[in-house]
Order: C-alpha cells, then sequence, then structure tokens
C-alpha cells in the first residue's frame, strides 16, 4: 500500500516549549490509525500540523502528495478543504445552521447549487444514518447525533484522510462505541483513511495501529 | 453564503437587532432633522412667493409731523431708479420689479396705494390673484383688495376716487392681506409717482422725484443670493445713494435688504434647526452609529471566534469568512437604513401637517399702526403649512454614509478575522 502522509524530522515549539520534537513517521492509505499519548504530550498539536492546521518549525509533512510545509495560508485551506475531514471532541457544529447546511458547510465557499449542495448531503447524512433529522439544528440532537453529523462533515468533499480528535471525549460509553463502530465502518467500506487521537485503550485497540506520544517524541509504534 | 448570513441575523439575533435598531434610528433622526432643516429654509421663502424675487429692497425714511394727504408708506424713503439700473448690471439678476407704496389719506377713509407697473413680474403676480375683472389698461383704472372692495361697496364698473382723483375699478384681487406689500388699491406706477409727486405733504418729508419708487423685488438664483446681495450691499454703501438730504434737513436713511434669510430668524417653531447645526448633530449621530456598529460587530466576532475558526478549519479561506461577514454587515445596515427610511417617511408625513408662522417686518406690510384699535394687529403673521419633503439627495447621502460607516467595520472585521489562528481556536475548545 503506498503512503497517504509521510512525516519527515518534524518539530514545533510553542513559547519555550518544544511540543513536537524530531518526529518521523508515515501512514498508509485505508489505514486506520490511532495517536494516543497522556495530556499535552502534543497529539493534538501533531494532528494540527497533519492536517494543514498548524506550521512546522522544522522538518516536512508530505500528505496526499503535497507538502504541507511550502504551502501559503490560502493553499493550506484548499487543501483541507478538498483533502482533509475533521471531527473533534466538542462536535463543532454551527449553531444557526441545521444538519443538512452543517453538513454542506464545507461547501459553502463553492459555487455549488443549493440542489447539488442538499443532494450531496442528503448522501453522506444516509451514510452516518441521518435522513430522519436533517431539518434539525444541533441543539435539538442528542451528543451522538451531533457526532454523527461532524462525521457526515466531514466525508461530505470525499477527503482523502479524516482527522478525529478524541470523537467520543464528550459521549457516553454506548454513543462513544457506536460512534467508533461508525468511523471503523467507514474505513472498512470506502478505503477511508483515519488517524485518531485518543487516549481511551480500548478506543485505540480498534485500530490498525497505534502511535504512543510521550514528550512531543514517539514513545512506541504497535 | 447568502443562506449562511442570513441565518447567523436571524438565528443569533440579539446585537444584530441592537445594530439594525441603532442605525434605523440614526437614519431617521439623520432624514428628518435634515428635511426639517431645509423645510424651515424653504419656509422662509414663502413670504416671497407674492412678489416673485428672492430679495427685496426698502430704505429707512423719516416720520411725518403731519399725517394728512398722500405720504410714502411710513417711514419709506424714495429710491431712484438709478439704483435699479445698477442692479440690472448685475451678473446673475434674473428679474427686477419696482413698486410705489403709498398711504392715502382721504377725508373718508384710509387707503393703502401701490403704484405697479402690471406688465413686470410682480405685477403679472398680482394678475393671478384676480377673482373678478382684469388688469388695468389705462392710468385711470384700479384693481381694488377683496375685502377692501366690500367694505367699501366696490365692484368692477364702479367709481371711486383717491386723493381727489376719478378711478375705474376694473379687477378686484383675493389677498389674505398678510401678504409682503398687502395693498387696498392698486394703480399703475407712473399715476401712483405723479401722485406722489404732486403731494405736498410728502414732498415736504422727502424730497420725491416723479420716477422714484420705494421698494425693489430682485429674483436672483439661489446660489448667487449671497454674492448678489453682498453686491447690492456695495451699491448701496455708495455716497450717491445714502446721503441725499430731505426738506427736514434729515440724512436719509439706510437701506433694508431682506433675503429669505433674514425671514428664517422671524419663524417661531421648536424644530427649527439651522443648516450647520444639523450637520454637527448629523455627524455626531453617524460617529456615534460607527462606533455602536463596530463595537458590536467585534463583539460578535469575539463571540464567534470558534465558529470562524470551524469554518477555517473545514477550509474556508480569510477571504471567504470576510465575505460573510461583510455581507452580514451589509444586510444590517441594508435593514436598519429601509426601517429608518421608512419610519422618516411617516415622520415627514406628520411634520407636514404642522403650521409654522412667519411674522413679517412691519416695514414690509406698512399699516398705519395708530389707526388700529390694538396696535398688536399691525404685527403681521404668516402661517404655513411646514413645507418638508423628502429629499432623495439626502437619503442618497445619509445611505452612503451609513454604507461607509459598515464598510470601515467590515475593514476593522477582516483584520480581526485574519489574526484568528484556527488551531489556537481549536485549542481552546
Amino acid at each position: 500500500m503506498s503512503n497517504i502522509v509521510a512525516v519527515n524530522q518534524l518539530t514545533k515549539t510553542l513559547g519555550n516549549l518544544k511540543v513536537i520534537d524530531r518526529i518521523s513517521f508515515s501512514i498508509e492509505k485505508g489505514e486506520f490509525l490511532a495517536i494516543q499519548g497522556p495530556s499535552g504530550s502534543g497529539k493534538t498539536t501533531l494532528l494540527g500540523l497533519l492536517a494543514g492546521l498548524e506550521k512546522a518549525d522544522e522538518g516536512n509533512i508530505v500528505v496526499a502528495d503535497k507538502d504541507l510545509t511550502s504551502m501559503t495560508e490560502d493553499e493550506l485551506a484548499i487543501f483541507r478543504r478538498y483533502n482533509v475531514g475533521f471531527v473533534f471532541q466538542s462536535f463543532n457544529l454551527i449553531p444557526t445552521l441545521n444538519v443538512v447546511e452543517n453538513i454542506a458547510l464545507p461547501l459553502f465557499p463553492e459555487h455549488v447549487s443549493r440542489k447539488d449542495m442538499f443532494e450531496r448531503s442528503g448522501k453522506v447524512a444516509k451514510a452516518v444514518g441521518l435522513t430522519e433529522r436533517l431539518d434539525h439544528y444541533p441543539n435539538e440532537l442528542s451528543g451522538g447525533e451531533q457526532q454523527r453529523v461532524a462525521i457526515a462533515r466531514s466525508l461530505i468533499n470525499e477527503p482523502k484522510i479524516i482527522f478525529a480528535d478524541e470523537p467520543t471525549g464528550n459521549l457516553d460509553s454506548k454513543t462513544g462505541q457506536m460512534i467508533i463502530e461508525l468511523l471503523r465502518k467507514l474505513n472498512s467500506d470506502r478505503g477511508q483513511t483515519m488517524v485518531l487521537v485518543t487516549h481511551d485503550d480500548t478506543i485505540a485497540n480498534e485500530s490498525d495501529r497505534i502511535i504512543r506520544i510521550l514528550d512531543g517524541r514517539i514513545a512506541n509504534e504497535n | 453564503m447568502f443562506r449562511y448570513a442570513v441565518k447567523e441575523l436571524l438565528k443569533r439575533n440579539k446585537l444584530h437587532l441592537l445594530n439594525v435598531i441603532t442605525i434605523g434610528l440614526v437614519t431617521l433622526m439623520v432624514i428628518t432633522l435634515n428635511s426639517l432643516a431645509s423645510a424651515y429654509r424653504d419656509a422662509a421663502r414663502l413670504p416671497f412667493e407674492d412678489i416673485q424675487g428672492n430679495i427685496i429692497i426698502q430704505r429707512n425714511g423719516n416720520v411725518p409731523e403731519n399725517i394728512s394727504g398722500v405720504l410714502l408708506s411710513c417711514s419709506l424713503a424714495p429710491i431712484p431708479q438709478e439704483l435699479i439700473s445698477e442692479i440690472k448690471k448685475i451678473d446673475g439678476v434674473k428679474d427686477i420689479s419696482a413698486a410705489l407704496t403709498l398711504w392715502v389719506f382721504d377725508p373718508d377713509n384710509f387707503k393703502r396705494v401701490s403704484g405697479v407697473d402690471f406688465h413686470d413680474s410682480f405685477g403679472q403676480k398680482l394678475a393671478a390673484k384676480l377673482i373678478d375683472g382684469s388688469i388695468p389698461d389705462t392710468d385711470n383704472q384700479i384693481l381694488v383688495e377683496k375685502t377692501y372692495a366690500q367694505k367699501n361697496s366696490l365692484e368692477v364698473g364702479r367709481e371711486t376716487t383717491i386723493s381727489g382723483q376719478h378711478f375705474t375699478v376694473v379687477g378686484v384681487v383675493g389677498t389674505t392681506g398678510n401678504e409682503v406689500m398687502a395693498s387696498d388699491v392698486y394703480l399703475n406706477l407712473g399715476t401712483a409717482q405723479e401722485m406722489a409727486y404732486q403731494s405736498q405733504s410728502l414732498q415736504q418729508v422727502e424730497t420725491f422725484n416723479d420716477t422714484d419708487i420705494n421698494i425693489i423685488f430682485i429674483n436672483v438664483g439661489q446660489t448667487s443670493l449671497k454674492a448678489i446681495t453682498h453686491t447690492i450691499k456695495g451699491i448701496i454703501s455708495n455716497p450717491d445713494m445714502t446721503t441725499g438730504k430731505t426738506p427736514l434737513g434729515q440724512t436719509v436713511g439706510s437701506y433694508n435688504i431682506y433675503t429669505p434669510e433674514s425671514f428664517e430668524n422671524q419663524i417661531s417653531s421648536l424644530f427649527h434647526i439651522s443648516d450647520k447645526l444639523t450637520w454637527i448633530i448629523s455627524l455626531i449621530l453617524f460617529f456615534g452609529v460607527a462606533i455602536i456598529v463596530a463595537r458590536n460587530a467585534l463583539r460578535t466576532i469575539l463571540e464567534r471566534r470558534k465558529e470562524f475558526g470551524i469554518l477555517k478549519t473545514v477550509g474556508f479561506k480569510n477571504r471567504d469568512i470576510q465575505r460573510e461577514v461583510s455581507l452580514e454587515i451589509f444586510i444590517q445596515i441594508l435593514a436598519g437604513f429601509l426601517i429608518g427610511l421608512a419610519a422618516s417617511i411617516i415622520a415627514i408625513v406628520i411634520f407636514s401637517r404642522t403650521t409654522v408662522s412667519i411674522a413679517i417686518p412691519w416695514e414690509l406690510t406698512a399699516y398705519p399702526h395708530f389707526l388700529l384699535s390694538n396696535p398688536n394687529e399691525a404685527n403681521v403673521t404668516q402661517a404655513h403649512l411646514l413645507p418638508i419633503k423628502l429629499e432623495p439627495l439626502q437619503v442618497f447621502a445619509s445611505f452612503v454614509i451609513i454604507m461607509a460607516v459598515g464598510l470601515a467595520t467590515s475593514f476593522l472585521s477582516v483584520w480581526q478575522i485574519n489574526k484568528l489562528k484556527p488551531m489556537e481556536v481549536m485549542r481552546h475548545e
């Protein structure tokens, strides 16, 4: 299998603290990878760097054959729009938009017709089992449903890789398990590459591979 | 994007509503204040509607010791024809007409008599008020004012005597009696001049030549009014025009020049404010709205920091978010402006039903107050409905300024949005 992510000697300093310290690793296309580590170990920063949300101080990151370290802010935004999907711990939905509109959010800056937008949203909503709640607003949904909307949003542009930062952190264990099963299903059915940040061993054990981070460095891989 | 902006405005409405209300209120106040200022400026021109001009010139004269016979309306002095010739030479003077106003104390009654050139613009304005008959063709024909005619049983075709001369009434004019230079009788200017010239009682007070007049009406373009008034003041300060001696040995007094500005000071109203004050208030209001809208826009951005972070994360460029925020600001401004404009129209309709009172200087409607049982009756006041209207230029100017406020706020927002780093926003979630 070919690599979709290649990280080489990646370093990031925040203030005087070296949050990521000369990390190198790669991720294969279609892989379900878990990044584990205690609080403050640098896993969220690593996720931000991989997704082009943050610029590295040293080293380079190639995602989907694109070198993120040489891109401008606008180029990174376009890169994220078409190549990367995000799922957050606190769902991060827009409260003033309904389910369909939240799912279609990455399409808003494009000149996509309203009909296309709703068709595409409907398709991914179906894939995550949300067809009954399309005109509801986030505050009318349960935590599990909100996370499904976030997952559907991450899928709308058929990204090459999805990054999920503690996606079950705000959910009860049963709902959390359902979300992990959904992510796993998307990975197996669609061959969707997934990178999951978690501190939960049970969830990490669902992945193909685990990278453990400690003090900004890779402690071990298995 | 438009849908997103509209939903944002409708769903998160507290600060946006405050912006819309603030913009609406300021629009209402600025448009209404400016319309009021224009309306009072226009109201000051209303007394001039009766005379087809916007500058009136008179000259102060002497008070006669004996009130009898034919006199100049007290206390006006004769104005030489040379002044008219000089004024005619000024660039921008569209039209000039002159008249001679007299008091005639006949044994049976007193009458205010005006000598008018029925073919000049003032004469034509008078002709437009004819309710019966026609304008005089010959020197022995006159027009009479309706009330005077009723009081003295005069009608078209009847004969009457003025200072011993016989005249035939050929027309009746309907006036309110409050007009500038309202008279009981109107006759040919030449006839009036001859009557004044022959009057011993008048010649004892002032030296009157048979071509003199005592009131001039000048019509000039509104924009050149100030400059022409200034030029006229220069002409009348010439010693040849001012230092004539009267038979009583007194120096002829100074000239009075009336323009709409003179009447503005005579208007009494709670809502009468000057243009300058209106502009100062408007600027303060615009400055206030700029601060409030900018403050609310920045507060909104701070409140929506996380939301903008999400937008950046899912692939919005800075420019996309700026466009979104600018669209929201534009919609708020447009909504606020339209609400303010609608409220202004209602306010203008209400104000258009109010009356404005304009005190006319006594010299312009000279009536011998000693003949009145109540001397206060000599103080003439004109009452007009306030000529207020929505000025498209003011509406446009207000819109442009409000839009400029929005544009400035947009730039401020852009600056704030560009500073947002999505990872920082996410890290602090």
